[in-house]
Parts: C-alpha cells; structure tokens; sequence
C-alpha cells in the first residue's frame, strides 16, 4: 500500500474563518496523503473541519474562508495558490465531488440528461451526439434503469436515491481521478444507503480512481473504506488501515467513537457510551490536546501541550500522549474491548 | 388542465360582475347631474332625465344596466364624447396610452433584470449598496413626485424635453422626444421592484446547492450563474413581469393627466369628473377585466414555465 503513487497530499493545511464573533479555526494542520486507487474515510462530529478540508481541495470554500497555511498538492501544483479560474479547469474533469442532499443539489429546471452533459460539452471537445451517448452508458453504469427515457426527465421525478445516483453520474462525467463524497449517504434511507455505497465501491474498483470519503457514520466506514482519518477539532488525531482503526485503536476520541456505536450485538437494554460534554468552541482553539476536557484518561500533559503523531505501525499513527514511552499504560474501554473481540471471531468466522 | 380553464373563467365572470354591480352602486350615488346647464328649462331637463331613465329609482336603473351590459351593449358616452359608443372612445384612446407604455416596459424589464443581476452578485459591494438605495428611493416615491421633478428639472429649467406629450398622431421625433419624461416616470417603479424581486431570487439561487454542484462539476463561475442560477430566478420573476404586461393596458391616471396624455387613464378621470357614468363604468370594466386576465395568465403561465408544475401536474 505504501508504495503505491500518491495523487493528493495535504500537508498543514489551516484554514480559519473570519465571523462576526471572532476567528474560527476550523482546520488546524491537517496532514494526509491519498493514493491511486483507494478509499480514504475521513471521520469525525460535526464542525470537526472534515468537509471544510474537502472543500478547500475543490476549492469552493465560503467567501469568509482564509487559508492560512500549509498545502494541497495535486500533480505537482499546490491547490491552494489556485484561482478560481485554474480550478475550473480541474474540477470535473480532474478532481469531482458528491455532495450530502441529492435533494437539492440537482438544478431543479434543468433536464437530467442535460444536467450529466453540461460540464462534458464545456470541458472536452465533444459532439453533442458524443457526450448523449456517454450520458446515456453513465446513467446505465450507476443503475439506472431505462436512461433513454429517464434522459429527458427532471429531477422531481426521481427518487432521492435515483438522484444520488445521477449526482455520481454528473460527477463521473468527465472521468476524475479523484472523488471527494461528502456524506453521500445521509439524506437517504437504510437500504438506500447501502446500494449507494456498493455503487460508490464499484465505481471505484472499476474504474480505479481515488476516494475520500467524509462521514460521521462508523458503520459505513468500515464497509468502504481502505484507511481512515478520525479527526476532531480541526486536527486528524488517528490515521491507519481499517483493521488497524476498528481493531487496535490507540486514540481516546476513537475508542470512544467506537464505543458509543451501536452494533448488531447491542439490544435495547445496553448502554452506550456517550462522550461527555462538547466539542470545543473553535474561536478559542485550545491549548494541548483539544480532546482533553472531555478525556477520561486526561493526563496532566494533556492540558498544556499538544500530542505530536505517535508511530504504531508503517500505516498507523495517532496524536495521543498515552503512546509515549513515558506514558501509564491505559487499557481500552472494557466495552470496547469485548466488541473488538466479538468483531474479529465473526471475521474469522466469515472468512471460513 | 382545461377544467381548471374553464372554473377559472367562470370565477373571473363572477368577480366582473360582482366589480360592476358595486361600481354601478357606487357611481349612481354621486352627487349632482349630467344635466347642470342653469339655463335650461326645468321641463327640458326633466325629459333628458327621463331618457336616460335618472329619475327612476336606483334598483330599476340597475335592471336597465344589467338587461344592456349582458347583451354586451355598454351604450353610449353622454358628456365627454357625446353619442359615441363608449367602446368606440375605448378603442380610440387604447393606442395612445400603448405607445407611451410599451417604451416604459422596454425600459423597465430589462434595467430592472440587469441591476437585479448586478445588485446580487455583488451582494453587500458599493454596486449594491447604490442599487438598494435607488431601489428604496423608487419605490417609496410615488411616480407623480417624479413626474413633478423631471418636468421641473429636465424639461422647465434645463429645456432639455418638452413638458407636456406632443399632439403627432404618428410616431415622430418630436413625439418620441416628449415621450421620455412620461416614459421615465411611469418606469421608475417598476424597475424598482424588478430589480428588488431578481436580486433576492438571485442571490438565493446562487447560494443553492445546485450551484456548488454545477461549480464542482467543473462550469465556471460565469457558466453557473447564466445557466443555473438566473435560469432558475427568472422562475419566480414571471409572477411580476407578465402582469406589467398587462398594465400597459391600462395606463396610468396620474402620470396621463400631468404630462397631457390623452389616453385611457386621463379619460377615466374625465369620465368620472363628467359624470358621465356608461363611460365611467366601461373603463372600469376594462381595468377589471385587465388585472383579472393577467392573473389568470400568470397562474397559467406557471405550467409552462415551471417543469414541476407542467410535467408533475398531469398525473
């Protein structure tokens, strides 16, 4: 995995937002790198800057957005010194996205087929017999049924899934190397969900383009994902596999995901874990861990100086001041511990 | 679809009616006569009365009026035109008040839709800060303030227009030069609320999801907006414009009377003030019958602009 080519690195990107109260730091130097041909889950609550840092790779952050520093490389070429022009160029055709609500992200005037073919008769030098053609063995590719007549139909008529799909569809138009899906899957329903994220998997096994995949949803993590970012408070804290993620997590803020998921084992009587308290109000970034107030296994360190990126493995890293060397060894959750076991004699049982 | 035509008629023939019974009501019970020449006999006067039945009581005179209107007979006008069919002085004033509103409607739409554009997508810039204040201006300042301005500025002190509408029947250089300042002030309102309507719709537009959509999938800017974002503010916009095409119709009373206008405004208020009541009536009908189609026109029109409506409207 690690030798394969990177197509994106980010590296210390900060990102503020000028308010009328003050400075928001919503991104504070994140660093990721994202390979051909795999899925990369970035994970964390709301607010904690995972679509901003997408957004800033589009390069469609809000007017009030600054980038403060740091860099998103794409080809050589940093992301962030771009104009909006130079990113025209690029989005669509290089680096596409999928956006949370299939409900309004569709013009709602517009016919579909039409919708698909705008951005291919703009961007490559196509007929208009051409890119119908293309349209046509798209919305074929992301399952839907009888696209010639489907072809000239508006957006009311279609189902919310359907729509997700024809938003894949638009974003597929003019072959990107990159798909940035942000939630894709939240405004939809349970069995909905799980047909778009076999979609989104097949897509990209078929055609060999590079995912990241922003969601607050664990469950869905684990289903698409080839390696994960949790981030809080506008900082990844845990990056690794997905094994080395769901299994051997070292961060607190991940045990704590993990733990207040519920799973097939969880019945009605059981107690999830909440995390207590709230995420940090970003105007005011914290000193030290941000997740610290709300840590049970807080140190004293962990007030006053943020955690550098611990080394577990090649793959895995996490900015917690339990990994080092001095740190007292604290175990997992006891919860958490049991799940992870009962997870992986059902692999093992699967795998037979 | 031809269902809801046809209710929509019928409720239209019964506000119509309704409109004329009050209006009738209303214009009888005006003080004074049609006949006010002091020096005529008293027998004289009580004949003329007689033949356009003003004596009897008001419910009979109402029957008359109902017997004629239905049978599409609006009469004839007593005073301001007298013996002429009412629908004749119609027909004779309708062209001059056209001309004056179609130049105001040329004016207004396109301006309006322009500054609207601008205004919005330089949201909160100096560009919009002017348009907003103008807007307000215009809208808050009753057209015959400016028409008292710009006769008083542009054509008294500066000479710069004539003052009052040229008398050419044709459309002549001299007639188009004295239209600008009616044109103007009958415009102002308009482009205000145009402007007031695309700017609000616009920038909703532009902060829509379907804008980042179409930025991501690679349109610029520019290529968003005109496709996307002002495709879809236009939608809303027709519920402004289609009625402006109908109120050039019908001209405006004020702005007619202070330029000398002869058109259909003017010649409502000299019915009115001439008593002279077919006329008074008849006009009123028209403006009725006017403001009732445009709506109707507008609802309509929604069905064929609107996909959602044309297409999912004929399960």
């Amino acid at each position: 995995m690690k030798n394969r080519e990177k197509v994106l690195q980010v590296k210390n990107l900060y990102i503020t937002f000028n308010t009328f109260s003050g400075k928001v730091h919503g991104v504070r130097g994140v660093n990721f790198d994202l390979h051909k041909g795999e899925t990369l889950a970035i994970v964390g609550e709301s607010g904690s800057g995972k679509s901003v840092t997408n957004k800033a790779i589009m390069g469609i952050l809000s007017k009030n957005a600054n980038i403060e520093d740091g860099q998103i490389l794409y080809k050589d070429k940093d992301l962030t010194k771009f104009s909006d022009k130079q990113f025209t160029k690029i989005r669509g055709s290089e680096i596409s996205m999928i956006f949370q609500d299939p409900m309004s992200s569709l013009d709602p005037v517009m016919k579909i087929g039409k919708q698909i073919m705008e951005a291919m008769l703009v961007k490559e030098n196509i007929s208009k017999a051409e890119a119908k053609e293309k349209a046509l063995n798209l919305m074929a590719a992301v399952g839907i049924p009888e696209p010639e007549k489907r072809f000239n139909q508006y957006p009311f008529q279609f189902s919310g899934g359907m729509r997700q799909r024809i938003v894949i569809a638009i974003a597929l138009a003019c072959d990107p190397d990159i798909l940035i899906c942000d939630e894709p899957t939240t405004a939809l329903d349970v069995t909905i969900q799980a047909q778009i994220l076999d979609l989104i998997k097949e897509i990209q096994e078929e055609r060999q383009i590079s995912v990241i995949f922003i969601t607050h949803d664990l469950g869905v993590v684990a289903n698409v994902a080839d390696r994960v970012a949790v981030m809080y408070a506008g900082k990844i804290v845990e990056t690794g596999t997905v094994d080395e993620i769901f299994y051997n997590p070292q961060h607190p803020y991940t045990w704590s995901l993990l733990a207040s998921m519920p799973d097939l084992d969880t019945d009605a009587s059981d107690e999830l874990l909440v995390i207590p308290g709230t995420p940090p109000n970003m105007l005011y970034p914290p000193k030290g861990d941000a997740f610290a107030p709300r840590n049970r296994y807080a140190m004293k360190i962990d007030f006053k100086k943020e955690p550098p990126m611990f080394k577990v493995s090649d793959t895995h890293y996490a900015a917690t001041w339990l990994l080092h060397p001095d740190a007292p060894k604290v175990e997992k959750p006891e919860a958490l511990t049991r799940r992870i076991e009962k997870q992986k004699e059902r692999q093992v049982a699967d795998n037979e | 679809m031809l269902r809801y035509i046809v209710q929509r008629l019928i409720a239209m023939a019964i506000t119509l009616f309704i409109i004329i019974s009050i209006s009738f009501f209303i214009i009888h019970s005006m003080p004074g006569s049609i006949v006010d020449d002091p020096m005529l006999p008293e027998d004289v006067k009580l004949a003329i009365e007689d033949k356009y039945h003003l004596n009897d009581p008001l419910p009979v005179q109402y029957g008359y009026f109902l017997k004629d209107f239905l049978s599409f007979n609006f009469g004839t006008s007593i005073k301001v035109q007298p013996r002429v069919s009412v629908f004749d002085i119609i027909k004779a004033k309708l062209p001059i008040t056209l001309q004056v509103n179609i130049f105001s409607l040329i004016l207004t739409v396109p301006v309006g839709i322009i500054l609207g554009i601008v205004a919005a997508l330089k949201k909160n810039r100096a560009a919009d800060h002017i348009i907003s204040i103008m807007v307000i201006l215009f809208i808050s300042v009753p057209s015959f303030v400016f028409a008292a301005l710009l006769q008083y500025f542009v054509a008294f002190k500066w000479g710069l227009a004539p003052i009052l509408l040229s008398t050419d029947a044709t459309l002549t250089w001299t007639k188009f030069k004295s239209m600008i300042l009616p044109v103007l002030a009958l415009s102002f309102g308009g482009i205000a609320t145009i402007t007031r309507y695309m700017r609000a719709e616009l920038c909703e537009a532009l902060n829509s999801e379907y804008m980042l959509l179409a930025k991501t999938k690679g349109l610029s800017q520019v290529q968003a907006t005109v496709r996307h974002a002002i495709r879809n503010s236009f939608i809303p916009l027709a519920n402004i414009i289609i009625p402006m095409f109908f109120s050039i119709l019908g001209g405006s009373m004020v702005i007619e009377n202070i330029f000398g206008i002869p058109g259909l405004g003017q010649l409502s208020v000299s019915s009115i003030n001439a008593l002279d009541h077919p006329l008074t009536i008849a006009t009123l009908f028209f403006y009725s019958l006017i403001s009732l189609l445009s709506i109707l026109v507008v609802d309509l029109s929604y069905g064929i602009i609107d996909p959602r409506i044309r297409i999912g409207g004929r399960k």
